[in-house]
């Protein structure tokens, strides 16, 4: 029988420390007190997953009627062209783009967007099949596709690795954003046969380069941060 | 065979409407918060459990508000019967009260642990309070006895399973009696909160204390009031000493939100929830008191407010709010945003800590001798703080802190002051102290 020297409660055999005060229990006559067993279990429990089979039968129901419908009214009755492909491509990237909220959670997220950018290119390349044109696809739907696909995986790596306070992540956006205009606007002119050069991008550049500064001083600078901390709560 | 393949499926017409204390708590679900409680028997031998799994499979069909799943309506949830298979009983955890997803475990709303000699029994507080619980516990535990081979009478808290639900014990018993005239305010007074380092996700600290129900009842003799009225008076000085200790510029006032079972006032059989919140409190702004003028204030506050004709005119403000055509129709998902809403910034911050004493437990005089003791755990609580729940059966008398917050400064204050009444207390612990 052990109580604490602070407290003058009686402690159960198996604590070594007072739960009250961290106090600990010396009793120099009788080491081996410790060995009594605790009333709790050291086992700790875990919620269970919840599952979400329902939903990915229901959405995977959904989208596989909507393409069957669709492809049997294309083929039965407005059989002119082969529209219902936009219709079937549509719901196939409404379902690669599902696929991490509700069919496998534990898909790694850079494989999704991976994933989500060759449905989305799928897509443009039914477009192009469907009007018979496929310069546009070459030269701008594809490479925009796979910027934005290597942007948005380079801040998904940079939250994930690097820091993800709401500082950093506010520099990771003004610094992507610049990134992206200066592409698209580099694909257009690609794309137009103009001169490449950048005139609009260089405004948003600009913007987002005095952002950036700004930001980055109030990182380095651990008096502002805390006070800019305190001050954006949200 | 083939006739029953084919047979139709029994159309479902059973279902219950959430009861108004009820429809707070599926609102306030987080991924690490669920408002459960967890009530234990300690019995004299480890339990076996097999038989515990077959004691709670007879028992459960006699309770169907229990053995029911939550469900999403368009306006309202609502509890639907649950004939999946489950509940399964399993070994305790370090971890009591973990959140309670409602597409886990089968649906199921309750989770039954077994260790060494106790029977632990968790319920979302949708289901029913905690006399609801004890009902189910304690029908479990006398059936599990039973199976074991001894003999033991229906009556008080353990029901006949082999007999029909009653429908007084389905009701929603605050519609029945929130029939008053007027509609008294709510008390919402920005109060002191304890702060704490939060202790990681899955993480429940408890601090049991065990004491002689004897010993306290004399002590609050001397002061002459209720063992609720002296734990209360306690515990709202272990909060101002908290309050003190961290020389505030601005001191706030204590209060705490104690809900009353309302069972004694309004007759009612209902295993469901009937129970309000009163909130004592002291206001330090007001000058310094001494644990004396704290107990004599509970004292007179209890008096003053715990009675039929305030609790009703208590329950009727609530049940108006559940009743107003307007918010009905407005659809859940606005209702659960509101309601979050109003408890995060208004009700969370109206109290200090919780309290809840569920008194001097009556069992049927056959299964005394198998019984050790009762213990009961609040649940995690919502905010950062602690929450206090009392049981007493013979001569011992159970008193749990939850928390998960790392300090223990409220319960150390509130044990070293019954100490310093005189009071034995014996403390038991799940917090890390190696």
């Amino acid at each position: 029988m052990s109580y604490c020297v602070h407290c003058g409660v009686e402690l159960d055999p198996s604590l070594k420390k007072c739960p009250l005060c961290s106090t600990p229990v010396l009793d120099p006559n009788n080491i081996p007190y410790f060995e009594a067993s605790s009333p709790y279990p050291s086992q700790k429990g875990k919620v269970e997953p919840v599952r979400r089979k329902d939903a990915a039968i229901f959405v995977s129901i959904l989208l596989l009627t909507i393409s069957i419908t669709c492809g049997l009214l294309n083929r039965l009755v407005f059989s002119r062209n082969l529209w219902s492909l936009l219709v079937i491509g549509f719901c196939l990237v409404i379902w690669v783009i599902c696929i991490p909220f509700i069919f496998y959670r534990k898909l790694s997220p850079y494989l999704a967007v991976l994933l989500d950018g060759l449905s989305i290119s799928f897509y443009l390349y039914l477009i192009s099949r469907l009007t018979g044109s496929a310069d546009w696809l070459y030269y701008l739907g594809l490479p925009i596709v796979a910027l934005f696909t290597l942007l948005l995986e380079a801040f998904m790596l940079l939250i994930m690795k690097i820091n993800h306070s709401f500082f950093s992540v506010t520099l990771y956006i003004f610094s992507l954003i610049p990134l992206s205009c200066i592409g698209i606007e580099l694909l257009c002119r690609n794309f137009l046969e103009s001169p490449l050069r950048i005139t609009w991008s260089a405004i948003v550049l600009t913007v987002c380069v005095v952002f950036i500064i700004a930001i980055v001083t109030i990182i380095l600078l651990p008096r502002v941060r805390e006070e800019a901390r305190r001050r954006l709560h949200f | 065979m083939r006739q029953n393949k084919h047979a139709k499926k029994p159309v479902r017409t059973t279902w219950y409407k959430l009861d108004l204390s009820a429809i707070v708590y599926p609102t306030l679900q987080r991924r690490d918060f669920s408002s459960v409680y967890r009530l234990s028997v300690l019995l004299k031998e480890p339990v076996k459990p097999d038989i515990l799994q077959t004691a709670v499979d007879k028992t459960l069909p006699r309770f169907p508000t229990y053995k029911s799943a939550i469900r999403k309506g368009l306006f309202w949830r609502y509890l639907e019967p649950n004939n999946r298979p489950g509940p399964f009983v399993q070994r305790d955890i370090n971890n009591p009260c973990m959140p309670m997803p409602f597409k886990a475990n089968n649906r199921y709303l309750l989770r039954i642990y077994y260790y060494d000699c106790r029977i632990s029994l968790e319920a979302h507080h949708s289901l029913g309070d905690g006399t609801g619980g004890m009902y189910l516990l304690q029908t479990i535990t006398a059936q599990y006895l039973r199976e074991l081979g001894a003999s033991i009478k229906c009556g008080g808290f353990v029901l006949d399973i082999h007999e029909e639900p009653d429908p007084g014990e389905l009701e929603d018993a605050y519609m029945r009696y929130s029939n008053a005239n007027v509609r008294p305010p709510r008390p919402s007074e920005k109060t002191y909160r304890v702060r704490g380092t939060k202790e990681p996700f899955y993480t429940l600290n408890i601090i049991n204390g065990i004491l002689s129900s004897t010993e306290v009842k004399n002590v609050a003799k001397q002061y002459h009031v209720t063992i609720t009225e002296y734990l209360n008076a306690v515990l709202l000085y272990a909060l101002l000493e908290k309050q003190e200790s961290e020389k505030p510029l601005k001191r706030l006032p204590v209060r705490i939100a104690m809900p009353v079972n309302l069972r004694r006032f309004f007759p009612s059989k209902t295993l469901r929830n009937f129970i309000t919140m009163i909130y004592p409190s002291v206001d330090p702004r007001l000058g310094e008191y001494s644990f004396e003028e704290i107990v004599l204030h509970v004292h007179n506050y209890m008096q003053y407010y715990i009675n039929e004709k305030f609790l009703r005119g208590d329950i009727t403000t609530n049940a108006a709010t559940q009743r107003h055509p307007l918010i009905r129709i407005v659809p859940l998902f606005l209702k659960d945003f509101v309601v979050r809403l109003f408890y995060t910034r208004v009700q969370d911050k109206n109290s200090s800590a919780g309290l809840t004493n569920m008194g001097a437990l009556k069992v049927p005089e056959d299964m005394v001798p198998y019984l050790e003791r009762f213990d009961i755990c609040m649940g995690q609580p919502f905010s950062r703080r602690t929450n206090c729940a009392i049981i007493s059966f013979q001569d011992t008398l159970t008193i749990g802190f939850a928390s998960s917050i790392k300090e223990a400064d409220v319960e150390r204050y509130f044990f070293r002051r019954l100490i310093r009444d005189g009071i034995h207390v014996t403390i038991e612990s799940n917090r890390e102290t190696s």
